[in-house]
């Protein structure tokens, strides 16, 4: 199980590289991470929804409302293009920080 | 079923934004929660059980709505740009250049001319230039904290000396086409060694506390994200 602290520090990456695959409304993106992650990732809507505020703030997604096929109205997230542009670095930074893991979980164990 | 909007609307009552905002949040949440709910009672859980668990979604609806508010409201007032670049680059070109002004009111006269050969002279004022680290410092700083990009960490320590390297850019190329057809037209040459007095050496003194300040800062950072992690 992944501790909190890295969990803040992923989930932002985590929205960004699934809503890189299509639009998203908030219960949907959250299942999907839940799927991707087996389950290591979990988004209650008290965790979800001030981050994708805040992402909307800062231009990285941006929300509008769709009717879907059974008629219910619902807030769908699509990434921006300063998202996609923040998307690269952010994965470059967190692979370069589990690589850097693994080096020291290795050097521990030799 | 329950009506989940009402919910919502009860529970995150005190919500201070504007009216269509707010509806809008009451909604999605709704959906959310209704969507929960429906996935459960899918699953075989009685309608009760469905209602708890789509309910453990939020342990405090009090926090939840603090959390709200501060993500769709404080973040208005300033976007990145500004809290990373432009705030931290008009506060030190404004401590700057009042420090400028300041030490040419009460102290630093006459400023010192540094002249070398048949070059024009350069003028230098040492105690402005030995407050600039300071400020560059303090750019950097501020940038950091706001959690800008190198660039935008750059930019903000050498702030204060933009506007006289744009200026003497700008006047450099006319001066050098039309300088023979206008009267006192300043010679390329001392716009060159304006360029070190006013560009060179105080971007230098800045960028002396700036960079610095930015490595500590950057390896506070990596320790701590370490630690962290």
């Amino acid at each position: 199980m992944i501790g909190a602290g890295i969990k803040r520090g992923t989930a932002e990456l985590a929205v960004l590289s699934v809503l890189q695959k299509g639009p998203l409304h908030g219960y949907e993106l959250a299942r999907r991470i839940e799927q991707q992650t087996n389950g290591a990732l979990r988004f209650t809507l008290a965790a979800l929804y001030p981050m994708l505020y805040r992402m909307e703030q800062q231009r990285w997604i941006r929300g509008t409302w769709e009717t879907s096929a059974n008629g219910r109205k619902r807030r769908c997230y699509r990434l921006t293009p300063a998202g996609k542009k923040k998307l690269s670095p952010l994965e470059r930074e967190w692979a370069e920080l589990f690589r850097a893991l693994q080096r020291l979980t290795k050097a521990a164990h030799a | 079923m329950p009506d989940w909007q009402e919910l919502v609307r009860q529970r995150l009552a005190g919500l201070e934004l504007a009216a269509a905002e707010k509806e809008e949040v009451h909604a999605e949440l709704a959906a959310h929660l209704e969507e929960t709910y429906e996935a459960s009672v899918k699953e075989g859980v009685n309608e009760q059980a469905a209602v708890q668990r789509a309910l453990l979604q939020v342990s405090n609806w009090q926090d939840l709505r603090q959390k709200i508010q501060t993500a769709r409201t404080r973040e208005n007032i300033m976007n990145d740009r500004v809290r990373q670049l432009w705030l931290p680059g008009f506060v030190t070109f404004l401590l700057s250049t009042s420090l400028l002004a300041l030490f040419e009111v009460f102290g630093a006269k006459p400023p010192v001319l540094v002249k070398v050969g048949q070059l024009p002279a350069v003028l230098l004022f040492i105690p402005w230039l030995l407050s600039l680290p300071i400020i560059g410092a303090l750019g950097a700083y501020l940038s950091h904290r706001a959690g800008g990009s190198s660039r935008a960490v750059f930019s903000s320590i050498v702030f204060p000396v933009l506007p006289f390297l744009f200026s003497i850019l700008l006047i450099l190329p006319v001066s050098l086409i039309f300088g023979r057809f206008i009267a006192h037209s300043p010679a390329p040459l001392s716009l060159l060694m304006a360029l070190l007095g006013w560009v060179l050496a105080p971007g230098g003194a800045l960028l002396a506390g700036g960079l610095a300040t930015q490595f500590v800062l950057s390896r506070r950072l990596d320790s701590r994200r370490i630690a962290g992690s």
